[in-house]
């Protein structure tokens, strides 16, 4: 059910994305680093969703929070002159590379739990096909 | 928590993320092609001054139409006003400060396909097969001696200040950089213009000779496009 909603609301973004008109290029840095920011927060969704320990609010303002927050240091950093967003990419990239390695284990232990069980009933099956 | 409501959440910001991603692309696509190279900062400059000068080009476009609104406006009651109004509009036309459009010829100018250094004699000169700005120059005068009554190459309007002039491998023309193929559209009688540049001995013919390719339709309607530069004036007076 997340998923199939997760794939639908790509494809309709893909959809409109592709018939809006295109932001000066002075902005896309800050659009990059907004999309990072959002992307970490997907993934934290996820991740806290397969964990039971979702939050809407958090979730919600994490998402929108996060994406201002970097971007306001972007500007920041470009008036500094400091790169101030690459310290924004190394936290948020971490982030979403321990949100995807706790997808991927919930997933696996998954997959593994169930041969387990397979193999059990299997094992059971054929003991009691030998009495 | 009520999964659903989850779900729904959670596909409305992948819709949000996947917007800005798509439109981030696009723009990056698009800019990337006016200017490629690798120096990222060098780029970003130039992009952004790009981005600047479209911005005033645009501006000052919305503000020469405001002008000419006002103008129509204020002299539509008045005899003698829309007299000067006409007037104002004809000699515009002249100056090359509007978009026109009429009967005219397109002439387009190759550089010749088959001049390449491996297949040229060695007696024969590679420059012969490309246009230069003097065969621009001929071409326009031509233009102007059959009739035309406006002429531009490559959507540069040619005005009374128009210089063509050669800047190494490129020529320029209103200081736009110009090439190959030249697509030259003139406003005027067309069985005119075609047979003053199709003559015997006349500049087409020896531009054919060398190779470069040339072909002239006649059309009913050519547009042609102002001319988007200011034409300044400080040191003429009018003699009392």
């Amino acid at each position: 059910m997340i998923f199939i909603s997760i794939i639908i609301g790509c494809i309709l973004g893909a959809l409109i994305g592709i018939n809006i008109p295109t932001i000066p290029y002075t902005y896309t840095k800050y659009l990059a680093i907004a999309i990072i920011a959002a992307l970490d927060s997907v993934f934290g969704g996820i991740t806290s969703t397969l964990k039971k320990n979702f939050d809407m609010k958090i979730f919600i303002s994490g998402f929108f929070v996060n994406a201002i927050l970097a971007m306001l240091l972007t500007y920041l950093g470009e008036k500094l002159n400091v790169d101030i967003y690459l310290a924004a990419v190394v936290v948020f990239v971490g982030r979403m590379f321990n949100n995807l390695g706790t997808i991927r284990r919930h997933y696996v232990e998954k997959i593994t739990t169930r041969k387990i069980i397979a193999k059990a009933e299997a094992t059971i099956k054929q003991a009691n096909e030998q009495k | 928590m009520n999964k659903n409501k989850i779900a729904i959440v959670l596909g409305i910001v992948c819709t949000i993320l996947t917007i800005a991603i798509v439109i981030q692309i696009n723009t990056i696509k698009r800019t990337s092609s006016t200017v490629s190279g690798s120096s990222s900062e060098l780029k970003d400059e130039v992009l952004k001054w790009k981005e600047k000068y479209d911005n005033a080009a645009i501006n000052l476009e919305n503000a020469k139409e405001e002008l000419s609104n006002i103008r129509e406006s204020s002299s539509k009651n008045d005899e003698t006003a829309s007299a000067k109004e006409r007037e104002i509009t004809l000699n515009n036309n002249l100056l090359g400060f509007t978009n026109l459009e009429g009967k005219g010829i397109e002439l387009t100018v190759k550089d010749d396909p088959n001049a390449k250094s491996e297949n040229i004699a060695p007696y024969d000169d590679i420059s012969l097969h490309i246009v230069h700005d003097g065969d621009l120059r001929s071409i326009v005068n031509e233009l102007k001696n059959a009739g035309a009554e406006a002429i531009s190459i490559n959507e540069q309007r040619i005005v009374t200040t128009t210089a063509i002039t050669c800047i190494g491998n490129v020529i320029k023309i209103n200081d736009e950089k110009v090439s190959s193929p030249f697509i030259i559209k003139a406003i005027g009688f067309p069985e005119s213009l075609e047979s003053a540049l199709n003559r015997g001995g006349g500049y087409l013919e020896r531009l054919n000779e060398a190779g470069i390719e040339t072909t002239i339709k006649k059309l009913n309607k050519v547009q042609i496009t102002k001319y988007n530069g200011v034409i300044n004036s400080k040191y003429m007076k009018n003699i009392q």
